[in-house]
């Protein structure tokens, strides 16, 4: 976490080195022979994966419930687009996430009474009380397991015309537009007084607290603010898809973010985008090899033990330590 | 029909107690969430299935599934686990759910994603009549096998040397450490043993549930509630904690289908607000 110090403006070339990404992103992709659709997934869970990475790899808090935000946001939004309660995508975007993150205080508000694993093992179990809110008892708004089909792509009405992104590119633009916003936020937020309070809560909890820090406080906003990134993550996944899915709300899909987040290097913000990327790039690139298309799972999932016990820092963490040697040496 | 429901409940609420006394045991002396127990069920359970279908005896499949789950578990401890005691938790968490995964896959690459029902072995099949109502026999003695194995577990726990050490270790791993007392070598044990015992509970609820590679995710977050609910490191507390959610699972889904596993979970929110140690559970230690 060697971030400069709170209120130093001279990292903005990270903001731009982003933004240049993500306007070349398609075209990187094209080149190696990847979808421009597999480029908006990846942003999706990139933007999902910003919200797990503020509250484990900056404050230390790990979330095996993320999903609940994901699936609530995501069929909010869905719902309201569906029904034309909302015309407006980026209103709908809004109101979803705004439910998860008030679902994301209630939960956090009970879980975050435990700390370490306790909190981990309440978090999934409230992440299962959602996926099966999703399943029997709303069936009537959710589809139960068949999910809403129909979810209609992103549009913004202005004035006598209407915005349209409904092609491709044009919900890769729509995507990338908030994921860059996301980020922008994101990285605000870690670089502020709040953010260096988080860090103090990641490296020491009694000590932040000795020190006149309303530990609870910091954490109950800062698993707020994970879980609206978490529902507008999942209100994209439904544009993007134009139908949502309640796997959004599966045990599975709390679990793969974590893995994808720690992958890419939790505690830097661009390592849940590198994480998103890898994991569903291979996933394409090992369903594509007749050899192996059944274990693509199963070798990711050793590659994920071996980072674990070898190189915790994930591939932007490990990137990073070899820059800063090098920088050192040289 | 509300009396099969409880009965029901019993028999669910047992398997859940014995998956999470081991769970509770791992945790209470090594201090570890193990994210692959429920995968530890789902491996005992094809590994007594294979045996049973081949031999057509389900005793051997018990006893197969115990002394495999043992021998994976002894492995993996050897191979992985033992690296991480001195890990933030954080990061046990982490590496038991990516085995998690990797035994999953495994299972699912050997034998396929369909789900394999198991017939009730020959002395658990047909039904028995209970006051007005009848109730499949083989559920009746899930309750029993349970019972027996909690017995023998608080015999190995309370009336053995390697029990006493359990319990020594879970009070203060330090100071049976500074005793003399190999823990190395006991965490090992102990680990192996909780292994077994989800290998057990899952070959004996195969023939209620089926087997097929992802039978051990609800189990996991049950099992998990099931602890919250009793009390961490209480043995008392892993059986009444697995009685209690049996019974809301069941008895909820007799009057309101839709909600027996949503009322679960808001049992466990209302305990942990009322007693956040759990039932049986000591304040503190949590």
């Amino acid at each position: 976490m060697k971030l400069g110090p709170v209120g130093d403006r001279s990292g903005l070339w990270v903001e731009g080195a982003v933004a240049l990404f993500l306007v070349l992103f398609p075209s990187i992709f094209a080149a190696i022979g990847a979808g421009t659709d597999l480029a908006t997934r990846i942003l999706i869970l990139g933007l999902f994966g910003l919200g797990v990475d503020l509250i484990f790899g900056f404050t230390g808090l790990l979330s095996f419930g993320q999903a609940a935000f994901f699936g609530s946001g995501g069929f909010i939004t869905a719902y309201l687009l569906i029904h034309n309660i909302v015309t407006n995508s980026l209103a709908a975007l809004a109101i979803g996430t705004i439910a998860a993150a008030i679902f994301g205080a209630v939960i956090g508000a009970l879980a975050l009474r435990q700390v370490g694993v306790y909190f981990a093992m309440l978090t999934l179990a409230f992440g299962q009380l959602f996926y099966f809110l999703d399943i029997s008892p709303l069936r009537n708004f959710t589809g139960s397991e068949n999910g809403l089909p129909g979810v209609p792509k992103p549009t913004i009405p202005l004035g006598a015309t209407t915005l349209d992104f409904s092609s491709s590119i044009g919900t890769y633009v729509f995507v990338a537009a908030l994921y860059f916003i996301g980020f922008v936020v994101a990285r605000r937020i870690v670089r502020s007084p709040f953010g260096a309070v988080l860090r103090a809560i990641l490296e020491n909890p009694q000590r932040a607290a000795a020190v006149g820090h309303r530990v609870p406080r910091y954490k109950l906003v800062v698993f707020t603010i994970a879980a609206a990134y978490g529902g507008l993550a999942g209100g994209l996944l439904g544009m993007f898809q134009g139908y949502m899915p309640p796997e959004a709300f599966s045990i599975d899909q709390s679990g793969e973010i974590i893995v994808m987040t720690v992958i890419g290097g939790s505690g830097t913000l661009i390592g849940p985008l590198v994480g998103a990327g890898v994991w569903i790039y291979l996933r394409q690139e090992l369903q594509n090899i007749d050899a192996i298309a059944g274990i693509w799972k199963l070798i990711l999932g050793l590659v994920f033990i071996l980072l674990i016990t070898g190189f915790r820092r994930g591939i932007v963490g490990g990137i990073m330590a070899l820059a800063r040697r090098w920088r050192r040496e040289g | 029909m509300i009396e099969a429901q409880l009965l029901n409940g019993v028999a669910l609420g047992s398997i859940l107690a014995l998956v999470a006394l081991g769970l509770t045991i791992i945790f209470g002396l090594l201090g570890l969430v193990n994210f692959a127990h429920g995968a530890f069920f789902m491996v005992g359970a094809y590994a007594g299935w294979i045996v049973y279908t081949q031999t057509g005896s389900f005793v051997l499949g018990v006893a197969t599934a115990l002394v495999f789950a043992f021998i994976v578990g002894i492995v993996v401890e050897r191979v992985l686990i033992r690296f991480y005691y001195k890990r933030p938790p954080e990061d046990q968490i982490l590496v038991t759910f990516g085995l998690n995964i990797v035994l999953v896959e495994t299972v699912r690459a050997i034998f396929g994603g369909k789900t394999q029902l198991v017939p009730s072995p020959s002395w658990g099949q047909g039904a028995v009549q209970i006051a007005d109502f009848v109730y499949p026999q083989y559920r009746l003695e899930v309750v029993g096998i349970v019972a027996l194995t909690l017995a023998v577990m608080w015999l190995i726990l309370f009336k053995t040397r390697l029990g006493l050490i359990v319990r020594a270790g879970i009070d203060d791993a330090l100071i049976v450490n500074i005793l003399g007392i190999n823990v190395n070598r006991t965490f090992m044990l102990v680990f192996a043993l909780g292994v077994a015992v989800a290998g057990l509970s899952g070959i004996i609820d195969a023939p209620i549930v089926a087997v097929y590679p992802d039978m051990g995710t609800d189990i996991l977050v049950q099992s998990f509630v099931v602890v919250v609910i009793g009390g961490v490191g209480s043995f008392a507390g892993a059986i009444l904690g697995g009685i209690v959610a049996g019974e809301i699972v069941s008895v909820t889904t007799a009057f309101a289908p839709d909600y027996g596993q949503v009322m679960l979970y808001v049992a466990m929110a209302l305990v942990l607000i009322l007693r956040p140690q759990g039932l049986l559970g000591v304040e503190g230690r949590a």
